[in-house]
């Protein structure tokens, strides 16, 4: 039987990935997308040959499995409480909400409807974190010293206004791209972030945005690991990529340099957005992450990547915040 | 570092006269090799020569470049110009005194790289700065005899010793300083091996530094990237070098201390001897100040406060 897919809403850029990734998974069926602006979604609709629904009750009424939230990040919880409401399994976004209060209530909803809730941090699919993770099992790299993390880019917005949008994205790049390292970080090691402390500013769109656009982010882990973050939208606009998820993991028997999307070729084209650009043929994250998310609904099993992990991501976000504001390192309690 | 500089002031056209040494095992190899004078203690060595250069571990400087001064000789001292703040300013107030000259090795400024970096920044050519990263992390010194850069005592450690390359340029690229936070890493009780500092600065930038002694023997690597609300500047050592070579059955040996320099028309030792030179035989002023190692070194006492008390350290008003 096949599994029966919707998205609700386009708002997300990764949804026109989501979409292509769908297409190669055996007994998928990708019902269509939910969107309520009228324009945007017929736009799409033409743009990826999927079926339009301009209400998001009736994608839901149409007997799907599983639902993809790809909304702005502060509309989460509205969306994951219909698809749980509708019994659909559920994929979000991240950062899965904008505040600790809808991140818990993005939990209830999903216990009350007895539905099970996956946070999309696809950088754990990635053969490369994979190994990463697999040496530091191993115990290959001997203690670990340090983390020094890097996950900046340019600044969304031109893909999506929405992105710098402080009410909408619930910050800037802090918010943007924080969790996927701090999840790559518990993930590591089995750990949580105990402690942050941040530097953060709007050093690059100083007169035209009204977000954070840098953010420098230095953590400790309940290991006694510390790892830092650059969250920055440091890339300029013609930069050949979006920008870089890297990391050097320090450790006192080696050392490991991580750059997840290093395989790339370089394109010159006359007429190009980015000239030079750099075409990743590596794998794709997104697409083991939808295979996981799929085979969770078929195996009737909890996903790898739960509501938890989300969680535990966006308070780091938030701490960052908190710790900005008040100068100094932030604790996180984690009560066992 | 006493050998390098040997080379490089031999390129200047200076007179080498002599050297010393608490191993005079090794001051007489020195001496043998550049066809001068082992002499058996410092006051010797000062009576004959117009300018000193103090290689030494870095706990000694302060008396060495104090006697320098008060016999009326031109310094040029190894960074980190002292272990604490108090040290450094009473060698800048001894020289000025004795109305000698004092260059401080802050050998970064003479890379290449970095100096091409700190010239575009200069000229605009990035907007105004956003976001800095620096790195520069190296194996565990290991001299054969007397470690003294693992003594934190004698050395001040890894970030004395080879973070305040970067605090330096960060504050030459970037400005006054506002604030710092860090975290460490150390074995047991042994040497700090690794380190991130966060720096804040007046004008609003920031800056992650890395550091280290933390990778296995002969690894060394360094890069910046440099952000501004125009643009962006990469560099880092992992870039392939004009020449590479590849031998059969070659064991590479690592160096006692990892100095990153590689494949220049001239050696940047040999650039910044080569600067304290002229300055000093033209009467121009030097292009890094010992106010500036100063500054530096106050960075660097800053960082570790931050990692002693695991809070950010704010700077006075008066820098």
């Amino acid at each position: 039987m096949s599994i029966r897919i919707g998205i609700l809403s386009f708002a997300h850029v990764h949804a026109e990935a989501y979409r292509s990734n769908f297409k190669k998974i055996p007994d998928v069926e990708l019902v269509g997308f939910s969107h309520g602006n009228a324009d945007e979604g017929r736009h799409f609709s033409q743009e990826y040959g999927l079926r339009w629904y301009p209400e998001h009750h009736e994608l839901l009424a149409e007997g799907l499995d599983g639902a993809v939230v790809c909304s702005e990040n502060a509309n989460h919880l509205e969306l994951v409480k219909l698809a749980a409401e509708a019994k659909c399994e559920i994929l979000c976004e991240k950062p899965i909400a904008t505040s600790v209060t809808d991140a818990e209530a993005i939990r209830r909803v999903c216990e009350q409807n007895r539905v099970r809730f996956m946070t999309a941090f696809p950088m754990r699919f990635a053969p490369s974190t994979r190994s990463v993770r697999t040496m530091l099992k191993n115990g290959k790299l001997g203690r670990v010293l340090g983390i020094g993390g890097i996950n900046h880019s340019e600044a969304p917005k031109r893909h999506r206004t929405w992105f710098a949008d402080k009410q909408l994205a619930g910050g800037g790049a802090v918010m943007d791209h924080t969790v996927h390292l701090a999840d790559l970080f518990r993930w590591f090691f089995d750990a949580e972030v105990v402690e942050v402390y941040a530097e953060v500013g709007n050093l690059f769109f100083r007169n035209d945005l009204d977000v954070d656009t840098a953010g420098l982010i230095l953590l400790m882990l309940s290991n006694g690991v510390h790892a830092s973050i650059d969250c920055s939208w440091s890339r300029p606009a013609r930069y050949p990529r979006w920008g870089h998820l890297q990391m050097d993991v320090v450790g006192e028997r080696g050392t490991v340099v991580l750059d997840a999307f290093a395989q790339h070729l370089t394109l010159y084209s006359r007429g190009a957005a980015r000239d030079p650009g750099w075409i990743d043929f590596g794998p794709d994250p997104n697409q083991a992450m939808l295979e996981e998310f799929v085979g969770s609904i078929r195996q009737n099993r909890e996903p790898s990547v739960t509501w938890n992990d989300g969680y535990q991501a966006v308070r780091v976000a938030l701490a960052a915040y908190e710790s900005a504001a008040n100068r100094m390192p932030v604790r996180i309690y984690h009560p066992s | 570092m006493g050998e390098i500089h040997a080379a490089a002031w031999r390129s200047t056209g200076v007179k080498l006269v002599g050297c010393t040494s608490a191993h005079a095992a090794q001051s007489a190899e020195l001496a043998e090799r550049y066809g001068i004078t082992a002499f058996g203690s410092y006051p010797e060595l000062i009576k004959g020569v117009d300018l000193v250069d103090i290689c030494t571990p870095t706990q000694l400087h302060r008396s060495l470049v104090v006697e320098a001064a008060l016999a009326g000789r031109h310094v040029m001292c190894e960074k980190p110009l002292a272990l604490t703040l108090p040290d450094a300013q009473a060698m800048i107030d001894s020289c000025a005194a004795a109305g000698v000259r004092l260059f401080v090795g802050m050998v970064l400024r003479f890379f290449p790289q970095y100096r091409a970096a700190k010239e575009l920044v200069a000229q605009g050519r990035i907007g105004q700065l956003g976001v800095l990263r620096l790195k520069r992390v190296a194996y565990l010194p290991m001299k054969p005899f007397d470690n003294w850069y693992i003594d934190e005592t004698r050395s001040g450690g890894m970030v004395l010793d080879l973070m305040i390359h970067d605090f330096d340029y960060a504050r030459w690229v970037a400005g006054e300083v506002e604030r710092v936070f860090a975290r460490a890493s150390q074995e047991g009780a042994g040497p700090v091996r690794y380190v991130q500092a966060i720096i804040r600065f007046r004008s609003g930038a920031m800056a992650l530094v890395e550091g280290g002694w933390a990778y296995p023997p002969g690894v060394f690597r360094t890069a910046f990237d440099i952000s501004g609300t125009d643009g962006l500047i990469e560099w880092n050592s992992d870039q392939p070098l004009p020449i590479q070579t590849y031998f059969a059955g070659e064991q590479t040996r690592a160096k006692s201390v990892g100095l990153p320099v590689a494949e220049l028309s001239e050696d940047p030792y040999t650039s910044e001897i080569r600067h304290v030179y002229e300055a000093i035989s033209t009467g121009a002023p030097f292009e890094v100040s010992a106010l500036d190692a100063l500054a530096a070194l106050r960075i660097s006492s800053a960082v570790r406060e931050s990692l002693t008390t695991g809070n950010a350290v704010s700077f006075g008003p008066e820098i």
